[in-house]
């Protein structure tokens, strides 16, 4: 429960200093129905916030809560230790019942992420329930670093690397570019 | 540092944005709630609690919107499968408005907002004044709004913050309350009385109000004690899992007789533990009691619906699911897509499907072939008006083809199949505005 009061227990002090909310960039909320998304989604997001989780971190880009930006930081021993990427999460209007799409900005060399910065991953297609949120994609993701499927490859490259560690790491490395520092 | 920078981040973005600027103002009035309560789906208060055969618990509309209407649904939780969309559970429905009746309150608001767009409606019980012409008052839901009503306006209310009252008058008058606030406090004194019995109640910091609560409110409906181990069948009503004897194989409720389909429910464990932490010593004694009586039989079959026993019966009953369900591969099975059976709630229809002629409601009103042959009297899932006297008529499902042909089979398709199927039947029963026909095809009918 101290997610959505502790939350709203702090907007009264900051409300009143601020500007009055204004009527610009409701994004898509004219209807009723994604009023409810956007609730999850605030509530989401208070719940990141407050769970300290690290490794991972989202937050919406810009006025629209409907596109959110997150990080992943590559898990300790393995071979994507050090490394940080940036992902992009856009929701449907019909969120939590449909998966958010889900890409990678910064490219990384794996079995089952494309050059493009698709993922391959069961639990944003078929295998989605309306109780995942962003933590729970961000953390299988995370873990899908470390683990990958090798079975299912969309970087055959990538797969057939895998066995060897050293050299994997290496490509890793090679081919890391860090993300942008502005947020 | 890093941590503070962001939430500073965000509260300056949503000042900007103003997106949720009611929101906050509203819930800073509200009762905190227990974590027990909090839906999977949407994150708040559990509204119109519907609890799965697994014992997981989620709102009406979550669950409806979580399902599939062109196969075997998973709880969002652990997957377990399941074809019936449950009934409300009442009981923690009355539970819950108690327990909190102002962020309730706010629920049934916004729920309420949510359907009119949608122009299809959760069942209604009693204390929403929404849509009058179509509510049931039932005297003792009536009597449930009273007690709580009271409760607010009186002791409680006075022993909270000033603002308080204020905040809850304003509920009593927006327009899905019906009591005004004067019968309200009338009975203030009567309801006190009533509930004498919880003064061994432990003063739980988080829910003071928590004392208004008693145990008739969450008795077993067959050993009339505090429930143990509740369970909640198919039809929602709730049950000491050791009160629940399947005959032949099949669980019937000894309250309205309906049938629990697939197997042996689980223990709603969150509603478990509420009940543990709030009657302690009713809960301890009816422990005792339960394990004096069946010890050989608890040591056998401990079923709870923790992940682990949860999940090993779970794994056998999906192998005999995948048997039943093989009609989901099969083109010659006739199910009927995106429809759901109004009695029993399995959803989609498979085999004989009957539809109400004479239903004006835009969802329709339809029962699957085994709750047509028993002549099922139970109302619609969705507030229908249907009556004993309305006349049925067989639909063939036409639609398969047209969905077999398309490779991802999306749910809009069974919309179109649906209008189709609705237009060659020629019924009378099409409603003349079908305003919305994606929400349409999400819900079971």
């Amino acid at each position: 429960m101290a997610t959505i009061n502790g939350y709203q227990g702090n907007t009264p002090v900051a409300a009143p200093a601020g500007t009055t909310p204004s009527k610009q960039t409701v994004p898509a909320a004219k209807t009723v129905d994604t009023q409810s998304v956007l609730k999850r989604l605030q509530s989401e997001l208070m719940a990141l916030m407050m769970s300290g989780e690290s490794g991972i971190s989202a937050f919406p880009e810009g006025d629209n809560i409907f596109y959110w930006k997150g990080t992943i930081t590559g898990s300790k021993d393995t071979v994507f230790e050090g490394t940080e990427y940036r992902l992009s999460l856009s929701f449907p209007n019909d969120y939590p019942f449909k998966p958010p799409k889900v890409k990678f900005e910064t490219s990384c060399f794996h079995p089952n992420f494309d050059v493009y910065g698709n993922i391959c991953l069961d639990i944003l297609q078929d295998k989605w329930s309306s109780a995942y949120d962003v933590r729970t994609i961000l953390l299988s993701i995370q873990s899908l670093l470390g683990e990958p499927n090798i079975s299912s490859p969309l970087n055959t490259q990538a797969a057939q690397l895998w066995s060897n560690q050293e050299e994997y790491r290496k490509m890793v490395e090679k081919l890391y570019k860090p993300p942008s520092a502005a947020a | 540092m890093g941590k503070g920078k962001v939430i500073n981040d965000a509260v300056k973005n949503f000042e900007v944005t103003g997106i949720d600027h009611y929101l906050l103002v509203d819930a800073d009035f509200e009762e905190e709630f227990s974590d027990y309560f909090r839906c999977c789906v949407c994150l708040d208060l559990l509204y119109k609690p519907i609890v799965l055969t697994c014992g997981h618990v989620s709102c009406f509309w979550c669950v409806n919107k979580s399902m599939s209407g062109m196969r075997e649904s998973n709880c969002p939780i652990c997957r377990h499968p399941y074809n019936h969309f449950p009934t409300v559970c009442q009981m923690l429905h009355f539970l819950l408005f108690k327990l909190y009746p102002t962020v309730y309150m706010r629920r049934e608001k916004q729920t309420l907002e949510e359907e009119k767009e949608m122009a299809l409606f959760s069942p209604q019980f009693g204390y929403e004044a929404c849509n009058s012409d179509q509510q049931h008052h039932h005297p003792r839901d009536q009597q449930h709004a009273l007690d709580s009503g009271a409760f607010r306006n009186g002791e409680f209310c006075a022993s909270t913050q000033q603002i308080e009252p204020v905040k809850f008058v304003s509920m009593i008058q927006a327009p899905t309350m019906s009591i005004p606030n004067e019968v309200c406090d009338e009975n203030c004194t009567m309801i006190r009385a009533d509930s004498v019995e919880e003064n061994n109640l432990p003063e739980d910091k988080s829910n003071i109000n928590c004392k208004q609560v008693s145990v008739s409110d969450v008795q077993c409906s067959t050993c009339k004690h505090l429930l143990f181990h509740p369970v909640v069948l198919n039809c929602g009503h709730v049950f000491c899992e050791t009160c629940i004897s399947p005959v032949n194989e099949m669980l019937t409720c000894q309250v309205c007789q309906s049938l629990h389909p697939r197997g042996s429910p689980k223990v709603c464990v969150y509603f478990d533990h509420f009940l543990q932490e709030h009657f302690p010593t009713e809960y301890a004694m009816r422990m005792e009691a339960v394990q004096a009586k069946q010890v050989h039989v608890k040591s056998q079959h401990p079923i709870t619906c923790s992940t682990k026993a949860g999940e090993k019966s779970f794994q056998s009953s999906s192998a005999t699911t995948r048997e039943n369900l093989s009609w989901w591969a099969d083109p010659h099975s006739k199910v009927h897509f995106g429809v759901g059976c109004d009695s029993c709630g399995v959803y989609p229809i498979v085999g004989d499907r009957y539809k109400c002629k004479d239903c004006v409601e835009q969802v329709g009103f339809d029962l699957c072939g085994d709750c047509y042959n028993t002549c099922s009297k139970r109302p619609g899932r969705f507030n229908q008006q249907h009556t004993s006297e309305h006349k049925f008529e067989l639909v063939k499902p036409n639609v398969i083809n047209r969905v077999f042909e398309n490779e991802s089979p999306a749910p809009i398709l069974s919309g179109d199949a649906q209008d189709s199927n609705r237009n060659s039947s020629a019924s009378a029963a099409t409603h003349p505005d079908r305003a919305e026909d994606e929400n349409e095809t999400q819900t079971p009918r």
